[in-house]
């Protein structure tokens, strides 16, 4: 069962085109870099003869030989007077949160003699806590957050606005000219503009502004609009929230259009929750998907149904009518489509929940009652707990853009949100803004918004700052800073205090605040000096009383009205319809100018550093666009327009998604204007012009039933006829195309409890009578684990031997291992060009790969003939299967790459790692052609250098405060690979050895097992009987990568099980 | 050899500048010397120096952490004590138990008692007279004159220049081959000076023959000695080299001279962490450099470390010493006059002796609080006579992987190894690499996997 389908990687390898897979068998495509260094200009014109370059040859021998001989003084200074907590050379770990108006986590953050280096979620406490594991879930961006404190571009000082654009001024200047414009605009409105605050502090800073200035109102805007959900619920249920969704209770998850494994709703909640019912058994949920672009919830679920973007209301109008009995009018094909989700949320009422990506009120509203009938208030969705987070208002903002013009505004101050990129009519923001006497900013970067304000007072990066966080009723997490302020910034809280006369430091103005909100409360006041440091220490407060028991609510909409709203969204006149997301690594846009995210590739396309159209390649076909993109096959270019906004963007073939729908991401061409809005956000393109990475895909959203609408029905997508180079990382990190690297299943197969029918071992026949029939024939065989070529390390049982557990089921896809690794590993960026030339540097890869449903079996039962089969296995692309697979050094004990260097550079140490020593490296890359997961990476520059000065980090001095002091920085010229974190493996030890107790199982972790939320990635002792990571590898559905070849990998993948309605009722 | 008498950083230097340098050290070794002479003359000594010896005895081991025998320190300056308080009260019971003295109600004690901040004194179980002595001390106190810094002594002693013949070929060798160079052009020139004085006087050049074709000629007559001889040189120059190219960027163990970096304080490590017996204080390396047990580095302390002793302690043994002391004043921003912090600090920049690559990790704790070493073991005598630090040990890898292919590991009683261990006696792979390490009766860093790359380089 498990074997018989057929994967692939990209269209260019399932139709076998030679232009597109020519080189791919190679590990390295490419010749050496020679063209690449002897083109710099700067040797143009040089006329050096071959007796000059002898002589400066000679020279140069002899000035290192004689440069090594002086010793180089280095100054080493210590404190005057040492903190008692910090030892230099001993990280200190410090708990806080992670907001940024979108995400909130408790997180962990690990500081080397001061300077924060590494992010990871909170193990112990938060609403991101995965209890079972314990774990904190975080995704990339979270994770990431940790180098855009050290980005240059970052504001140092306040700036004014003066005849020459922008420039520095001082924090003295700006209290005063701002005291007075508020003192002017007295009797006008005072607006604050910012993101969702859910903080009682911040709250209380606007309040305390507003007793000097009455007129002062905030407005909250969330940059990805909800308020089709929210005004839902006030509608349904007479509350304006977003409700609390706990996914540990669904047996059955319905998502139309919602990727809540990505970017909809409280992602680093749903996406442990999610994934805790995943594990293959009696428990595992059942996931529907209804879309257009394949997001990662669709990726991720058992029966996904690629729709129409106008199809997906009637999808929602389908299921009422399936669960309330009554006709709605919906499509007779969407019910029958929907037919089978219907029947199983009514199998499992009270257990279930469906969930709609939709902005549209109406189709919320029909979602509200969906649930309602199905009883899942009160279990799966919390409506008395429910979030504070998302409670942007839309109707506001466009109240405010209005007056704004009207001139009825007498000052705005805007915090966390940038409305000139982001906003449907930022153009009328634009114009409005230029009409308000006072305009403040506090954004850390001069950006779309800030830039054209009088005055920017920059806040400092959250990891500078004090904060409070009330994401949930009962629910608090506080922020604290991990470091001094870097530059002359002041937080943004503090500045309304200053402005309201008040110069209480925003530290003492929280803790006065909680102390004064638990005295409301009836707290212990007198034991608040203990309760406010604990709450300091732990990241998290949860007062005892305060939890708000869930219970059904009644629900109270107009499903009439909501039909007719739902009912609206018709089929364009166009022959395309678009659908506006975000993606997993760029978000709404405010990390566009982090490096890490940018070089992260898209989990589903692979693509890094641009946005693009993704088109199903059907359509692709149709319009005789490029098909197959790879290094030297770049993508066409097309315009999209939508009434009178268009945009112009590389065509990205993307298989699963619906005909006649595309697809573009929000969050890109940050800093078209010429805005410094951070390091990585513009860099120098192909044709050697400095430029936005991707384009603004924001003026294409538009605004329907007062909230703004990210579908755009109507839109013509024509050719211009060029082409564009895209970096694509999938089609040169291959693997071979055998059928032991990805192993999945159903779950019914996986009831039955026969191993061997799902993870079948490899075997070899031998010339011995194995199975005692007397004869001997093709039937003997033995298991490939016992055959050997080498003599054996002898790390079984002796000693450590580390391995990793990685459950194909947990993996969501997520990328958020790839971040943290890049993280602690010191991982250079290297930039588009690179990476477009296969040279990428990340150690852990996350392979996605589609299939076909069809499999012989399946074919077999539909009475398909060979041919038949063999052309549906093939003709996948319009709703694929797929299955994310992360792949990292594979730390073989019989390592191909050992045996192949010439100067033993890798070699294999007594506790099963696979070793490299970068100083021994001369840069054969054997070991990389020999290796069969081809993870060996080589570094074909230096780059740390100023060549790759706009995307690295590393390169100036501010940007490499973010290295881990623990980890050798590679230099051009020699291989890297995943090394097990080994770095934190010895560390692990010597505290071991240090309390004189064996290492405890867990407390090692990598730093891909630390960030994986989800708990796919197990790392532990394979030598530890007890340990968790012996009983995955050991368990039925472990195997490994390639198990033919015979290398005895130490990490091993649990076999995927879908959830999958078909084939259970084939073995039941 | 005894290359490491002149700093490392000399090696460097044009000869010229060396030798300088070094005949100031004489001069100054010289005037220090007569400084000492006369030094005897300067100061006469108290009458009775037995009572005045075990004065000072009893105040160091007693007094000296808060008072002065001339100055305030906490306590009130001693010298002249017996006589402030003749008359007034009893001065023994007062040093013997302050506090009990002090309810007595006397006057004069309540008086010092509320001028010293109202601190009271320690209970001091003296009779009365090693009080009598203390006080003999005080009041017969004279500081002691500066005896001669190490330094100068060092560079003073006789015959180092003979013995640094072995670190000063290589400068013989470019002077040699500068003075053929010089001889050579020379004799050219005598050859053209000369034709021109025989063309002037009219009489043709001389026959043109060269030093070098002479030479040339000579070594044509004799190819066999020029052939041994050559070949010798070649081979002496090789070996010489490729001897030379091993020591590159070494600057510790027995080959080459040591670092030793001038520091911004004279910082005397003998002196601290030496034997009491050798009339050093014996503090533990660990008591400054108190990260070895817990971090990868052992690390220079703090300056408030520093004060935890050098707030009472402000004049060293000799004056060049208290200069020194001055200097931490100034990092922490001591004023020791009023006894107080100024607020004002400036972090000392000291410069670091032991450099690793930055390809190579090295932790202090897993070697000090796991493997147990001493700090010697790889820092050399720095307690016995390092005066300022120096890089003792090569630190080369060779020397590293030397060690742990020799010692054994510290196993006893650490719940770690007893795992090791019982894993290594559950199977039978196990028992036969337990056994294969055993052959030398011991288990060895190296056989633990000391040997690995990755124990080291990541």
């Amino acid at each position: 069962m498990s074997s018989t389908k057929r994967y692939w990687k990209d269209l260019g390898e399932l139709h076998q085109q030679p232009a597109v897979i020519k080189g791919r068998e190679n590990e390295f495509p490419q010749d050496l870099a020679i063209d690449q260094v002897l083109g710099d200009a700067s040797f143009n014109g040089a006329s050096t003869g071959r007796r000059d370059f002898l002589k400066f040859l000679g020279f140069g021998l002899g000035a290192a030989t004689l440069a090594a001989c002086e010793t180089p003084v280095i100054k080493s200074i210590p404190y005057v007077n040492k903190p008692e907590d910090i030892t230099p050379g001993v990280a200190n770990w410090y708990a806080s949160t992670f907001y940024d108006g979108e995400d909130l986590a408790s997180i962990l953050v690990k500081t080397r003699e001061g300077r924060p280096i590494h992010i990871k979620g909170n193990p112990r406490f938060g609403l991101n806590r995965n209890p079972a594991l314990p774990k904190g879930s975080i995704n990339a961006r979270i994770n990431s957050s940790v180098l855009s404190l050290y980005d240059n571009e970052r504001l140092k000082e306040p700036m004014m606005k003066g005849t020459e654009g922008m420039a520095a001024a001082k924090w003295s200047d700006a209290d005063i000219a701002i005291g007075k414009g508020l003192a002017a605009a007295a009797g006008k409105r005072i607006v604050i503009l910012t993101n969702t605050l859910a903080s009682s502090s911040s709250v209380a800073a606007i309040e305390q502004l507003r007793t000097k200035h009455p007129t002062v109102e905030h407005v909250q805007m969330d940059t990805i609009s909800y308020n089709g959900v929210t005004n839902a619920n006030l509608k349904s249920f007479g509350k304006r929230v977003f409700p609390s969704y706990d996914l540990t209770k669904a047996d059955v998850v319905v998502s139309v259009d919602a990727d809540f494994l990505s970017n909809w709703g409280n992602t680093t909640e749903s996406t442990w929750q999610y994934a805790s019912r995943r594990q293959p058994g009696k428990g595992m949920n059942r996931h529907f998907q209804f879309e257009a672009r394949m997001s990662l919830s669709g990726a991720n679920a058992d029966v996904r149904v690629p729709m129409k973007v106008s199809e997906l209301p009637q999808v929602i109008l389908a299921l009422h009518a399936h669960i309330s009995g009554s006709d709605s009018g919906a499509d007779a094909a969407v019910m029958k489509a929907t037919e089978h989700a219907a029947k199983a949320l009514m199998a499992a009422k009270g257990r279930s929940v469906v969930l709609a990506g939709s902005n549209n009120e109406g189709v919320q509203v029909l979602v509200n009652s969906i649930n309602s009938m199905l009883g899942n208030y009160g279990s799966t969705i919390d409506l008395e707990g429910h979030s504070y987070l998302r409670q942007g208002d839309d109707a506001a903002i466009a109240q405010l853009v209005k007056e704004m013009d009207a001139g009825t505004v007498g000052a705005l101050l805007i915090a966390g949100v940038n409305p000139a990129y982001s906003l449907p009519n930022a153009e009328q923001f634009k114009a409005g803004l230029a009409k308000v006497p006072l305009t403040v900013s506090f954004s850390g970067y001069a950006d779309e918004t800030a830039s054209l304000c009088n005055w920017i007072c920059p806040d400092h990066h959250y990891l500078e700052s004090w904060n409070d966080f009330m994401p949930k009723a009962g629910h608090y997490t506080l922020a604290q800073p991990v470091i001094s302020p870097l530059f002359s910034t002041r937080q943004w809280q503090e500045s309304l205090l200053r402005w309201s006369g008040s110069y209480t430091a925003y530290y003492s103005f929280i803790r006065e605040n909680w102390q004064r909100n638990m005295a409301a409360h009836g707290g212990l006041t007198e034991m608040f000096a203990d309760t406010w440091n604990q709450a300091v220490h732990d990241g998290v407060y949860e007062p005892a009383g305060m939890s708000f028991p869930a219970s059904g609510v009644t629900f109270a909409g107009d499903v009439n009205a909501a039909m007719g709203m739902a009912k609206a969204a018709k089929a364009g006149e166009g022959e395309f319809e678009l659908a506006l997301y975000t993606t997993e690594a760029i978000g709404s846009g405010q990390h566009a100018n982090n490096p890490w995210l940018q070089e992260m590739p898209d989990p589903l396309t692979k693509i890094t550093w641009d946005n693009y159209v993704c088109m199903a390649p059907a359509d692709i076909e149709r319009m005789g666009l490029n098909m197959y993109l790879g290094e030297q096959a770049p993508a066409s270019v097309v315009t999209v327009k939508a009434g009178d906004r268009e945009i112009t963007l590389p065509v990205v073939p993307t298989p699963g998604q619906r005909v006649g729908t595309i697809a573009i991401a929000l969050g890109y061409g940050r800093g078209a204007n010429g805005e410094k809005v951070g390091k990585a956000a513009c860099v120098t393109d192909h044709n050697g012009v400095f430029n936005p990475v991707g384009q603004n895909a924001y003026p294409l959203t538009g605004t329907a039933d007062g909230a703004v609408n990210y579908d755009v029905l109507n839109v013509s997508v024509t050719a211009t006829g060029e082409t564009y180079p895209v970096a694509i990382t999938q089609t040169h990190l291959t693997d071979m195309d055998r059928h032991s690297v990805v192993k999945e299943t159903n779950l019914a197969t996986f009831l039955g409890g026969d191993k061997r029918a799902y993870n079948h071992p490899h075997e070899l026949a031998v010339h011995e009578d194995v199975n005692g029939d007397g004869v001997i024939n093709a039937l003997d065989k033995k298991p490939v684990a016992e055959f050997d070529l080498w003599e054996e390390h002898p790390v079984e049982g002796v000693g450590h031997r580390w391995g990793l557990s990685i459950d194909l089921n947990g993996c969501i896809g997520c990328g958020a291992c790839i971040t943290a690794c890049n993280s602690e590993n010191n991982i250079s960026v290297v930039g588009k060009d690179e990476v477009r030339r296969s040279r990428e540097m990340h150690w852990l890869r996350l392979d996605r790969y589609y299939s076909s449903a069809t499999t012989k079996e399946s074919a077999k039962q539909d009475g398909l003939g060979k041919i038949d089969m063999y052309l549906k296995m093939e003709v996948p692309e319009e709703s694929p299967t797929v299955v994310f697979m992360p792949v990292m050094c594979q730390h073989c004990n019989h390592a191909p790459c050992e045996t192949v260097c010439p100067v033993a550079a890798t070699t294999h140490s007594n506790e099963g790692l696979n070793q490299m020593a970068y100083n021994r490296c001369i840069g054969t890359r054997y070991c990389a052609n020999n290796c069969p997961y081809k993870v060996r990476r080589f570094n074909w520059f230096n780059y740390v250098s100023e060549q790759f000065s706009e995307v690295n980090p590393a390169w100036d001095d501010l940007g490499r405060m973010v290295l881990n002091p623990d980890v050798t920085v590679r230099a051009r010229g020699v291989i890297e690979k995943c090394s097990m974190c080994v770095q934190q493996i010895q560390a692990g030890k010597l505290e071991a050895k240090q309390a004189g107790t064996p290492v405890q199982d867990g407390a090692i972790e990598t730093a891909c097992s630390a960030a994986c939320g989800t708990g796919a990635i197990v790392f532990g002792d394979l030598n530890d009987k007890k340990s968790k990571v012996l009983g995955l590898a050991t368990s039925d559905r472990s195997y490994h990568m390639l198990e033919e070849i015979g290398v005895k990998p130490n990490v091993n993948y649990l076999v995927k099980v879908r959830n999958t309605e078909e084939a259970a009722a084939h073995h039941a | 050899m005894n290359g490491r008498l002149f700093p490392p950083k000399m090696l460097g230097m044009p000869l010229v500048a060396r030798i300088s340098e070094r005949s100031t050290g004489l001069l100054y070794a010289t005037l220090a010397a007569v400084l000492f002479l006369f030094s005897g003359i300067a100061h006469a000594q108290p009458e009775d120096a037995d009572l005045y010896a075990t004065g000072e005895k009893l105040f160091k081991g007693n007094c000296g952490a808060c008072h002065k025998p001339d100055k305030d320190l906490t306590g009130p300056a001693m010298k002249g004590a017996r006589e402030r308080w003749d008359g007034k009260g009893d001065i023994y019971a007062w040093v013997k138990n302050s506090s009990a003295y002090l309810k007595t109600g006397n006057p004069y004690a309540n008086e010092v008692f509320a001028k010293w901040n109202k601190s009271l004194m320690t209970a001091q179980a003296l009779s009365n007279e090693e009080i009598d002595a203390i006080l003999y001390y005080a009041d017969n106190y004279a500081p002691k004159t500066p005896a001669p810094s190490p330094g100068g002594e060092t560079a003073a002693t006789p015959g180092a220049g003979d013995s640094d013949m072995g670190s000063n070929w290589p400068w013989l060798a470019v002077i040699a081959l500068l003075l053929l160079v010089v001889g050579i052009s020379l004799s050219g020139v005598r050859s053209s000076m000369d034709n021109a004085v025989r063309e002037a006087e009219g009489k043709g050049p001389l026959p043109d023959r060269t030093t070098g074709q002479k030479i040339r000629e000579w070594a044509w007559e004799n190819k066999t000695f020029v052939s041994i001889i050559g070949l010798f040189f070649t081979v002496f120059i090789t070996v010489k080299l490729w001897d030379a190219a091993w020591v590159i960027g070494v600057y510790g163990g027995d080959e080459v001279a040591h670092y030793k970096p001038e520091q911004p304080i004279l910082f005397n490590h003998t002196l601290h962490a030496g034997k009491v017996e050798a009339g050093n204080l014996a503090i533990n390396c660990q008591y400054c450099h108190s990260g070895a047990e817990k971090s990868r580095h052992a690390g220079i302390p703090s300056s408030n470390v520093c004060m935890n002793c050098h707030q009472a302690v402000s004049e060293g043994r000799t004056s060049a010493g208290t200069v020194e002391i001055a200097k931490i004043y100034a990092a922490v921003g001591w004023d020791a006059e009023n006894f107080k912090y100024t607020g004002k600090t400036e972090p000392v920049k000291w410069v670091k002796v032991h450099n690793l690559p930055d390809h190579a990790y090295f932790n202090h704790a897993q070697h000090v609080a796991v493997g147990k070493l001493e700090c010697q073991e790889c820092h050399g005598p720095i307690d016995q006579q390092m005066d300022v630090a120096e890089q003792w040990a090569p630190l080369t890898m060779g020397w590293c992987i030397d060690c742990h292919n020799t010692k054994d590991v510290k196993m006893a009683g650490n719940g770690y190894y007893d795992e090791v261990m019982a894993r290594l006696e559950e199977t039978d792979l196990g028992h036969a690499e337990l056994k294969k390490y055993l052959e030398d009766e011991k288990i060895s860093v190296k056989e633990l996997g000391g040997w690995e790359c990755a124990k080291c380089h990541y």
